[in-house]
């Protein structure tokens, strides 16, 4: 809470309504998402598939928040847990034949399962020691994705993924995947939400703020822990099941331990423990390149310098900039 | 009255922009400039360059000056598509680029959906195996190269076996992937199959399996810095056997980085600026000039392709996105039509390319040709 809060007429659409009630942040996604559902008009093929990939990122990052932002636990594998789900949701609708529904059901319930068993660990290491184990499992599903090509196409990945159809629509364009993307999107978020709001959401937070004192007032940690990292890592393979049908094809780069980096850091440059960060963070890693290709070949270097300029300016990212210039505004002290 | 001309003028000028915007045909490069793939992608951005400067010098296409635009992927399957698709967005002429096969990949279903024709520098044997009409190669594929290499091994290496070192990536798997099986038809037992990683530093271990094989000969397929690192670690392991490769093996690069460990290699060369065509020679000095560096073969891939678009423009006389995808097919472009493409290119249905090639010898510090092998279907 020390960095001054004199940066930044911050415009961002999602961030203006963050006031200290949550009331506010549903408003705000159904808002978005009313507003995302339109946006396309106009913009071409291209700017719809870059609001699409920062939607499907932000819902990878919206789990590592859950992970990182809210129970405390620092994770490098969630670009790992994306690419199980991907890897998943491609090789079950393309080789299978299975219905994408059932396929994004499945490597949720997949990046569940193996969050739960790599969240074991995260019960004996705390703080680095997780990093450590997470990076191990990180670099342990690149080689898997990598070598075993009989099943994962190895370095020339899977190609000809196809796009879901939704009841008897097909959504083979990029306006109808977009839109449905934006409804897939809500919802998750909508159910994190909700989470958060739940004695569930504030157990997370009792984990992260003091494990100690959580267990004496009769918080299962145990539990809690598991429950944080295995859901964090189910939104990554809903993320992963998305992107998949999304880009069409897949290889094992987008899933390595850099993508990793990238998504932690989409989390603490949108604002950690916040439920409108992971868009506001997904936007400034996916979408702000993007924009700066006006730049030219410098492009990285710009993006680079407002990067770090951000976290100098404010350590707990964008909303928390916002909150503070919010609590400002309306002379009330700003909450999570 | 003055101020008449004034507005005069600036009218004339504000009806004379968009006159000056048609005079030009805008190409897109959707390239590797950061990540894995940035120097390769680099080689390749900078021949598109070269290629563009020269032609604009000489009055540009049909009349029309090329406008060029290079978009990064960094090497990101996921960016390379959204790149591509903002290309075409943009009403390029035709896309130039990626060089790396992944990215290939994920992007090429987007030009063959806009029907507009994609110039590829990837090497990986499935890309033109997939029905895509609108793919073109801008050098031999591996089906292409790996036969008259096991054909060198046989009869000019007299190699009975042979140790595999290959880099753990799509170049080199595919690379791996080719050559077994010819290798195998043409009689010559695989001694060793060692992986390594792209990016390795230290390739001494993968130096002492290959010497604890006993093999008659090495086949290395790694990328430029991996190539002359492994060329290094042989040496000073005391590996003696001969060293046969493919171009990245005997680059100009690797020779500048391995040093005497370089000379005495062998190998099959598609595109090289040391080939014994004057063509190549003197857009190696160009290139030499301009950038201050010597050009590997992804710089000699993108002059290239500029050219090809060059010349199925002026052949169909119009431009015609779709057009320049059909007149490529099937046609045999020669340097005394366009001088620019170099060396006599055919291009197949699928998009693949037939086209002379070099048996080469490092010498001193030199590459030096020592054969120069037909077109398969000459």
């Amino acid at each position: 809470m020390t960095a001054p809060a004199t940066h930044g007429a911050a415009t961002e659409r999602r961030g203006l309504a963050l006031p200290s009630s949550i009331d506010g942040t549903l408003v705000t996604l159904v808002l978005g998402a009313a507003i995302l559902w339109f946006a396309p008009a106009g913009m071409g093929r291209y700017g719809t598939y870059v609001l699409s990939l920062w939607l499907v990122m932000s819902i990878a990052v919206m789990g590592l928040n859950l992970t990182l932002g809210y129970a405390g636990l620092k994770s490098l594998a969630q670009a790992a847990f994306m690419g199980l789900g991907a890897y998943a949701t491609a090789l079950l609708t393309s080789k299978l034949g299975l219905n994408w529904y059932a396929a994004f059901a499945i490597s949720g319930l997949l990046t569940f399962a193996v969050g739960l068993v790599l969240g074991f660990p995260a019960l004996r290491v705390q703080a680095h020691y997780l990093a450590f184990v997470t990076l191990a499992f990180s670099t342990l599903i690149w080689l898997i994705l990598r070598n075993e090509q009989w099943l994962t196409g190895g370095v020339f990945g899977l190609s000809n993924i196809p796009r879901p159809s939704f009841l008897s629509v097909k959504l083979d364009g990029a306006l109808e995947f977009h839109r449905f993307v934006v409804v897939v999107t809500f919802i998750l978020a909508a159910a994190l939400w909700w989470m958060i709001r739940s004695p569930w959401g504030r157990a997370f937070m009792a984990l992260r703020e003091n494990p100690v004192r959580a267990a004496s007032l009769g918080v299962d940690t145990r539990m809690y822990t598991l429950l944080a990292f295995a859901i964090g890592s189910a939104y990554a393979g809903f993320a992963g099941a998305l992107y998949a049908p999304l880009v069409e094809f897949i290889d094992p780069s987008p899933f390595s331990l850099s993508q990793s980096f990238f998504l932690l850091l989409m989390v603490v440059a949108g604002g950690s423990g916040y439920l409108l960060g992971p868009f506001i963070g997904a936007l400034l890693g996916v979408v702000l390149p993007e924009w700066l290709r006006v730049v030219g070949s410098l492009y990285l270097i710009v993006f680079a310098t407002i990067v770090m300029l951000l976290l100098i300016a404010c350590p707990q990212g964008v909303s928390g900039l916002i909150e503070r210039g919010w609590a400002k505004l309306t002379g009330k002290a700003g909450g999570r | 009255m003055k101020m008449q001309w004034i507005l005069a003028t600036a009218l004339s000028a504000a009806l004379g922009l968009p006159a000056l915007a048609q005079d030009k045909v805008k190409l897109v490069d959707v390239v590797e400039l950061s990540g894995a793939g940035a120097t390769a992608g680099t080689n390749w951005k900078n021949g598109i360059d070269l290629a563009v400067a020269d032609i604009n010098a000489k009055g540009g296409i049909l009349g029309k000056q090329i406008e060029i635009t290079h978009y990064d992927t960094q090497t990101n399957p996921g960016n390379t598509r959204a790149a591509v698709q903002r290309a075409i967005d943009e009403g390029t002429y035709a896309v130039l680029g990626p060089v790396f096969s992944g990215p290939i990949g994920a992007s090429m279903q987007i030009a063959q959906r806009a029907e507009i024709a994609q110039f590829v520098g990837g090497e990986a044997a499935n890309l033109t195996m997939q029905g895509n009409k609108y793919l073109f190669r801008t050098s031999l594929s591996q089906t292409a190269a790996m036969p008259k290499i096991a054909a060198y091994l046989k009869n000019t290496v007299k190699a009975g076996s042979v140790a595999v070192v290959w880099v753990n990536n799509d170049f080199g798997k595919g690379g791996r992937d080719a050559i077994l099986p010819e290798l195998e038809k043409a009689g010559i037992k695989v001694a060793v199959d060692v992986a390594t990683e792209q990016g390795q530093a230290d390739f001494a271990a993968d130096a002492i399996k290959v010497k604890n094989s006993n093999a008659d000969a090495i086949f290395v397929y790694l990328n430029e810095e991996e190539s002359a690192r492994f060329l290094r670690a042989a040496k000073q392991q005391g590996v003696t056997k001969p060293m046969v490769g493919e171009t990245t093996l005997l680059g100009s690069k690797v020779i500048e980085l391995a040093g005497e460990a370089a000379n005495g290699v062998k190998g099959h060369v598609g595109l090289s600026i040391d080939a014994p065509i004057p063509a190549f020679q003197e857009f190696g000095k160009k290139f030499q000039a301009k950038y201050n560096y010597v050009s590997d073969h992804n710089g000699l891939k993108g002059y290239m392709a500029v050219y090809m678009i060059k010349w199925a423009t002026e052949k169909q006389k119009t431009f015609d996105k779709k057009g320049v995808a059909d007149t490529l097919r099937g046609a045999t472009i020669k340097p005394s039509d366009e001088p620019g493409i170099m060396i006599e290119t055919t291009i197949e249905q699928n998009g693949d390319l037939d086209r002379e090639s070099f048996l080469a010898e490092v010498k001193d510090g030199k590459q030096v040709i020592t054969a120069t092998l037909p077109k398969i279907k000459p």
